[in-house]
């Protein structure tokens, strides 16, 4: 602003030298030879005069801040103005000025330079109006000290404001860092206040209630989990000490075999037991790995059928399917043992002689696989948690991680799972992945 | 054939050293890494089994460092991991098989058999296999036992002409979901089992001898009694 200020008094004061040289020049020329030197030195001084209005400036000082030089050709040049006059002669010449713009130009001896404005007369004649604006460089003095005042007292608010809202928020987060210092892992209830303001803090306040509440429900899972796997180890342990103990006592080597065997054969479900709790562990932390490839879903449902076969045969089942050649992007391994956990929970938990249908089928952007039966169906009470882990029916000898399996693989695919009563009776699970494109037209069988 | 095995715990080093000698091999042990590139300095060996954690060094480095010595023979890796990741990684760095634990030593023993018998000899195709009086046509997909003409659906077929290349030996029943059904996982299910006795039926009915037999706690075999 200092700045604007400056530019307009400075364009200002050009102005009214250019007027005021136009004016001398024109003096200049209409006033008689004789005359013209008093009359110059007369306006001159009316000049110095009218122009500096500050009475504390007085005396030799205003007869000091102009001059009147005037140039030609034939004649010594017209001087009125501060002795010597040769210094100024010199430093207007070196000046170079070009006609009608006004320029500095210092003279040895001054401290300010004066504003020259020339004016060419032509034929060599040529007008120099000189003035040393000391009025307008103590205003512009003065104007300065006013803006720094201003603007140190604008930087002093400024920080004082900044550092009062500054402080009052650092306060609120130091809060914060308390309360979720004081949250270790045996008092994970207690949660923030989420203050009246819907500002960033309150919003941080939130996000931090949030993240303590998913990490409550992990822990809290956690525990679950360790508990039920713990507690599922061992029963089979048991039968498996078992066995070998009754080895040891048995003195027919015949029987070592069978109560060997016996244990080997509990060792190989307990090793699937924890494997399938690692990979449901995996799934819960986000990290279960999946290798994506391009499968026909109906081929790799066939296959798994095909396998089963014999087994559904064996319990009288029939099974049968209705499948589209869908292009899926999925695990080849996950997928399989999604498809054999559903196989396997249909001959666990059906009496004999039902029928199983398996339909798969393109739908939108998905494909979706309908596995239904027309057995008990899912018991009443089961039904709401059936995906979760450790959940089995009453006649059920499996490990009830099946189905939490088969909802965490299909989470993983992006797609998802659901149960449900079938019209007529019997479950009905109904799986959904995202699917690539159509192969062909269903096959039946 | 000698062997070298790589492996940090002392129990399962003493049972892979026991079982693999009774197969007919002669075992060298290392409990770690260095001492393992030592005796591979040492001794030339036709196939290495090694443990990928090691207490001094990454199984994968070792086999590494191994391959840069020179040593081209078939190495069979071991691995508490089992995630499909881990196994191509471990066959890419090197590795020639793997095997995640718990593993059943038939299977070890089968997979390491196939490894030392490719890199010896290169595999004749054959067309047709047979054992005792059963005989298997490859080209027309036919299984016959004596005269008889057996009626076998393709999985049975594929699953009979698996039991029958590896005649006399006991296959477990990974090795045969993976070969047949190439699949790598155990369904709870007794599927497998299930498969074989369908099998059995239609194989040992047509004959005087029963064929397949059920080796409890590890799995079956096909030999004349």
């Amino acid at each position: 602003m200092y700045f604007l200020i400056a530019g307009d008094i400075r364009a200002r004061s050009d102005a009214w030298l250019v007027g005021e040289a136009e004016t001398l020049a024109d003096v200049s020329d209409n006033t008689p030879r004789d005359n013209l030197y008093d009359r110059l030195v007369q306006e001159v001084a009316e000049l110095a005069t009218h122009e500096v209005s500050d009475p504390n400036l007085t005396g030799d000082r205003q007869q000091n801040s102009v001059f009147f030089l005037q140039t030609q050709p034939t004649e010594g040049p017209i001087w009125v103005g501060p002795a010597p006059r040769e210094r100024f002669l010199q430093a207007i010449q070196a000046a170079q000025l070009a006609p009608g713009t006004p320029a500095n130009v210092s003279v040895d001896g001054w401290r300010l330079p004066f504003r020259v404005v020339f004016r060419d007369r032509g034929k060599g004649k040529g007008i120099y109006l000189g003035f040393a604006d000391i009025s307008g460089v103590h205003m512009l003095d003065r104007l300065t000290e006013r803006c720094l005042l201003v603007w140190a007292v604008t930087v002093v608010l400024g920080f004082l404001i900044t550092w009062a809202a500054a402080y009052r928020t650092l306060a609120r987060v130091e809060r914060i860092s308390d309360t979720v210092s004081r949250i270790g892992s045996e008092d994970l209830s207690s949660r923030l206040l989420e203050g009246p303001h819907p500002d960033e803090i309150s919003r941080l306040s939130r996000t931090f209630n949030n993240m303590l509440d998913r990490i409550q429900a992990s822990v809290h899972q956690l525990r679950v989990l360790t508990g039920s796997v713990a507690h599922d180890l061992k029963s089979p342990v048991t039968s498996i000490r078992g066995s070998l103990e009754v080895a040891l006592s048995e003195p027919d080597r015949s029987q070592w075999r069978e109560r060997v065997a016996e244990a080997i054969e509990g060792l190989d479900r307990l090793s699937q037991m924890l494997n399938t709790t690692l990979d449901l562990a995996e799934a819960d932390a986000g990290a279960l790995q999946l290798r994506k490839e391009p499968l026909d879903l109906a081929a790799l449902i066939q296959q798994m059928v095909d396998l089963y076969q014999p087994t559904m045969a064996e319990h009288r089942h029939q099974l049968t399917t209705e499948l589209q050649p869908v292009l899926v992007e999925a695990d080849l391994s996950l997928m399989n043992r999604l498809i054999a956990n559903l196989l396997d929970n249909e001959v666990a938990h059906l009496p004999a002689g039902c029928c199983v249908n398996i339909l798969l089928q393109a739908r939108d952007r998905e494909a979706e696989i309908l596995i239904e039966d027309n057995g008990p169906g899912f018991p009443l009470e089961l039904r709401d948690r059936v995906f979760e882990r450790f959940v089995k029916g009453k006649a059920s000898t499996g490990h009830g991680l099946g189905l939490a399996f088969v909802d965490a693989v299909a989470k993983a695919h992006g797609g998802s799972v659901t149960v449900a009563e079938r019209a007529g009776g019997g479950a009905l699970i109904s799986l959904s992945i995202p699917m690539v494109e159509v192969l062909r037209e269903k096959v039946v069988r | 054939m000698r062997l070298l095995v790589v492996e940090d715990d002392t129990a399962i080093r003493d049972f892979l050293k026991r079982g693999l000698t009774e197969s007919g091999y002669l075992v060298d042990t290392a409990r770690d890494g260095k001492s393992a590139e030592a005796q591979a300095g040492e001794e030339v060996y036709d196939g290495f089994i090694i443990d990928l954690g090691l207490p001094d060094m990454d199984g994968l480095d070792l086999i590494a460092r191994c391959r840069a010595q020179g040593h081209s023979a078939p190495v069979l890796i071991l691995s508490a991991r089992r995630s499909v990741d881990e196994r191509v990684r471990g066959l890419e760095q090197g590795g020639d098989d793997y095997l995640t634990k718990p593993f059943a030593l038939a299977e070890l023993v089968a997979r390491l058999r196939n490894l030392l018998r490719r890199s010896a000899a290169p595999q004749q195709e054959a067309t047709r296999l047979h054992v005792s009086d059963l005989e298997l046509d490859l080209v027309r997909r036919e299984a016959r036992r004596g005269t008889e003409l057996l009626q076998l659906t393709t999985q049975e077929f594929a699953l009979l002409e698996y039991l029958v290349r590896n005649a006399g030996r006991v296959v477990t029943r990974t090795m045969i979901l993976d070969h047949v059904w190439r699949m790598r996982f155990d369904p709870a299910t007794n599927v497998v089992d299930v498969q074989i006795y369908r099998l059995r039926n239609k194989v040992d009915e047509a004959g005087n001898r029963p064929l397949i037999h059920t080796i409890r706690g590890v799995g079956y075999v096909l030999k004349e009694a």
